[in-house]
């Protein structure tokens, strides 16, 4: 095999960088993960303790609850921002008046720093202060409290996710869509295939690499989403939006409990590395095969 | 003698339902030994011990990694 010191002396800072801040941590709370280490404890030295951490885990309902309600947040959020972010590539792909000023107002949420999005929605939400609990109640009737009801605290938080990061699918996909090949279409529409037939089987398919990574991005992110919901509910009312960040947030600083919040974190990634798989697996690994045959 | 050629990644199809190379058999197999583990520490710990789990983890481990 040829060795080429160029090119390695030119890899060596990335992979530098990438050891120092990526592999060495990730390495030091897999070894906390197997260890009791509690600043508080009675004992507060670091001590192994095998795979204590993980049974105490599986068994741990906060921890599970907080794990199922990241999924269903994940799976609505992106669900909802694939969908919506599709539409409105599509619509970036005609021309309409006020297409360049709607274009950037509707990227505008992208470069608003998590935490200043949280405050943003804290402040439009707030009962007693909010806009829209006072507009939803005076129209409508409709009584709006994410403080007090749990439905509307979790799909608050999932309506910032949609606001914040649907200009981001927006953007891919109108990216995937421009470069797409226009003889596809054209032979379609020669054919008589009507726009649905069109859209499922040469747009779809047509779209699927850049989908798919645009849906990896959004999971991983999803997943771990932290500052926004903090800044918005504080993972309330009760534990009604403690997502896994939040709750392993709570375990690791408050709680200091550092070798099981380590054991959380590396079950969740755990998790997060297993779902991208699966849907790489699923979707485009087995289709490949598929067409082998 | 220094080839100048790279070696290709050798995919194959065992009775895994995907093509896979060594390192996706590898990670695979990594994969289900956390599951099982997890699975075994919640529901079978009580009646036999997290050891077994490990040999069977390294077993199903083994296959996939030969035969996968």
């Amino acid at each position: 095999m040829r060795w080429n010191s160029v090119g390695w002396l030119f890899l060596a800072p990335t992979l530098l960088i990438l050891f120092v801040f990526g592999v060495v941590p990730f390495l030091y709370v897999l070894v906390i993960g197997f260890t009791q280490w509690n600043s508080f404890a009675a004992n507060p030295d670091m001590q192994f303790a095998g795979v204590e951490n993980f049974r105490r885990l599986v068994f741990d309902d906060q921890f599970l609850y907080s794990l199922w309600l990241t999924l269903k947040f994940a799976f609505f959020a992106v669900v909802s921002e694939i969908v919506l972010g599709y539409f409105l590539a599509q619509l970036f792909m005609r021309d309409f008046p006020g297409k360049g000023l709607f274009r950037t107002i509707h990227t505008l949420p992208l470069v608003i720093a998590p935490i200043a999005v949280g405050a943003t929605w804290r402040l439009l939400t707030v009962p007693g202060l909010g806009p829209l609990p006072y507009y939803l109640n005076r129209w409508f009737g409709y009584e709006f409290n994410i403080s007090r009801y749990i439905d509307q605290a979790f799909f608050t938080t999932v309506v910032m996710d949609v606001w914040h990061w649907t200009p981001l699918v927006t953007l891919t996909l109108l990216a995937a869509l421009s470069s797409l090949p226009k003889e596809p279409f054209e032979q379609a529409q020669i054919d008589g295939a009507n726009r649905f037939q069109i859209f499922w089987h040469i747009t779809l398919p047509l779209l699927k690499p850049a989908i798919l990574a645009t849906v990896f991005i959004r999971m991983m992110d999803a997943l771990r989403t932290v500052d926004e919901v903090w800044m918005l509910t504080g993972g309330g009312p009760g534990a009604a939006t403690r997502y896994i960040g939040l709750h392993i947030w709570r375990v690791v600083f408050p709680k200091t409990d550092y070798g099981y919040g380590s054991a959380m974190s590396l079950i969740t990634l755990y998790l997060t590395i297993v779902m991208c798989w699966m849907l790489y697996a699923g979707l485009v690994a087995r289709r490949d095969l598929k067409r082998a045959d | 003698m220094a080839e100048d050629t790279e070696q290709p990644v050798v995919e194959r199809r065992g009775f895994l339902p995907i093509e896979t190379n060594a390192f996706d058999r590898v990670f695979i197999a990594v994969l289900l030994f956390v599951a099982l583990h997890l699975f075994w520490m919640r529901l079978v710990e009580s009646v036999l011990p997290l050891g077994v789990a490990t040999v069977l983890s390294l077993i199903l481990g083994a296959i996939i990694v030969a035969r996968g």
